[in-house]
């Protein structure tokens, strides 16, 4: 790479795998840091980052007026879905009826994606992995056992994959539909290998909406940004009564507890 | 210990042996289900046509979330190789999709060997000659290909070509 502070193309150098490389290494740092999905928080911890900016700390407040805790998740692109996933699996641990209507669709889920055209062998392998985790949840496990899993590379990931792959199936299988949202001169195919399948894509409304569709959990996402004086709640789908809760800050979801 | 991506790489071998894509194979090293050897034969009607191109495919226990890092051993004149063998491919960097499996990888690398893309050029030389002067192109892969027949004889061959 450069040295002393020039810096010069080497037409032979592969400078994707370097980008990479780099990648990995920042992952890492973070890896360090921060739990896929932490214990229950208090929101003294979002107060204390925001010590000094007034705007976010009457947010703060608004929130905790409505809400109990927080558990954060790891800032890695896949917030989202791990947010999504735990907060959800959580809320199944207590809800023996609604597991048996979500085990269905999961289960009926991989032959949906593969009659879209997914590859069968990678999608069993995911499929069989998420329902692995699904029938822990219908088991009841601890709680413990269930923020271990998801606190685990392995299975985590996994997880991840899987929400994103029934994502990306419900975007394809509504293609006529989301094909009106999607930026630029892209195919909803090309979106989903491009946004929605790869790990570490971040999330926006069209993630949200196709996966609270295909799943049929409703969301409630808290927005807290800069403008106004509360953050602003809104319901995936509108109008709906939602299941879970999460906050969103620019970039990124956690989950709220009430 | 077995982990997912461990798991998943059984899987991908027991797959890749039952039902084999043409043109291309591979397998786990001794003692070691993380790193594999592979081979990709030259695609008919194609200047590589009769090649035996040798890669290594290098997995972490990300995979198969993350790509694994594909090498071309084997000597390689190509527009999307780097000179250490490395690739330019989308799909094993950004737009890599967990959906994929070691034969999709090959097969991939494959019909790369089959349509060069010299808008992305990993040596330049070659996206040159693909673009301007094909017989070249073809002249100059053709030695690659008869290299690639004698793995032992690479050294030599290179220090002759560089003359």
């Amino acid at each position: 790479m450069a040295e002393e502070g020039t810096l010069h193309y080497d037409p032979d150098k592969n400078y994707d795998e370097e980008t990479l490389a780099q990648q990995r290494i920042i992952e890492k740092q973070i890896a360090g840091t921060q739990d896929f999905v932490t214990e229950r928080l208090d929101f003294s911890v979002l107060e204390q980052e925001y010590a000094e900016d007034p705007v976010y700390i009457k947010k703060v407040r608004s929130l905790k007026s409505k809400y109990l805790c927080l558990r954060k998740t790891r800032g890695d692109g896949n917030c989202f879905y791990r947010a999504f996933g735990f907060a959800y699996f959580e809320k199944l641990l207590e809800d023996q009826e609604e597991f048996n209507r979500f085990r269905d669709v999961a289960s009926k889920s991989k032959d949906v994606l593969v009659s879209l055209g997914f590859p069968q062998f990678t999608i069993e392998d995911f499929h069989d992995t998420f329902m692995e985790v699904v029938d822990k949840v219908g088991s009841q496990c601890p709680l413990e056992e269930l923020h271990k899993i998801f606190n685990d590379q392995g299975y985590s990931d996994y997880l991840v994959v899987y929400l994103r792959l029934l994502v990306s199936g419900h975007l394809q299988k509504e293609a006529d539909f989301f094909s009106n949202f999607v930026e630029g001169d892209r195919t909803i195919k090309e979106f989903c290998n491009q946004e929605v399948e790869p790990m570490g894509k971040e999330s926006d409304h069209i993630h949200i909406i196709a996966l609270t569709a295909v799943t049929g959990v409703s969301v409630r996402v808290e927005y807290m940004d800069r403008g106004g004086e509360t953050t602003n709640a809104h319901d995936f789908p509108d109008g709906s009564t939602p299941k879970i809760a999460l906050l969103y800050r620019p970039g990124h979801y956690d989950i709220l507890y009430t | 210990m077995s982990t997912p991506a461990r798991r998943r790489l059984m899987r991908d071998f027991k797959r890749l042996q039952e039902d084999p894509p043409a043109g291309v194979s591979g397998a786990p090293t001794d003692n070691n289900i993380m790193l594999w050897n592979a081979v990709i034969f030259g695609p008919h009607d194609t200047p590589f046509e009769d090649g035996t191109f040798k890669l290594t495919i290098e997995f972490t226990e990300e995979y198969p979330n993350k790509p694994p890092t594909v090498r071309f051993v084997s000597k390689m004149f190509h527009p999307n190789v780097y000179a250490d063998g490395s690739i330019c491919l989308d799909i094993l960097q950004n737009r890599w999709s967990p959906t994929y499996d070691v034969s999709a990888i090959l097969t991939s690398i494959q019909s790369l060997l089959h349509d060069p893309n010299p808008n992305s050029p990993a040596n330049n030389e070659a996206a040159q000659l693909y673009r301007e002067n094909r017989r070249e192109y073809e002249r100059r892969v053709a030695a690659v290909v008869q290299e690639s027949w004698n793995d032992d004889d690479d050294e030599e061959m290179q220090s002759k070509e560089e003359k």
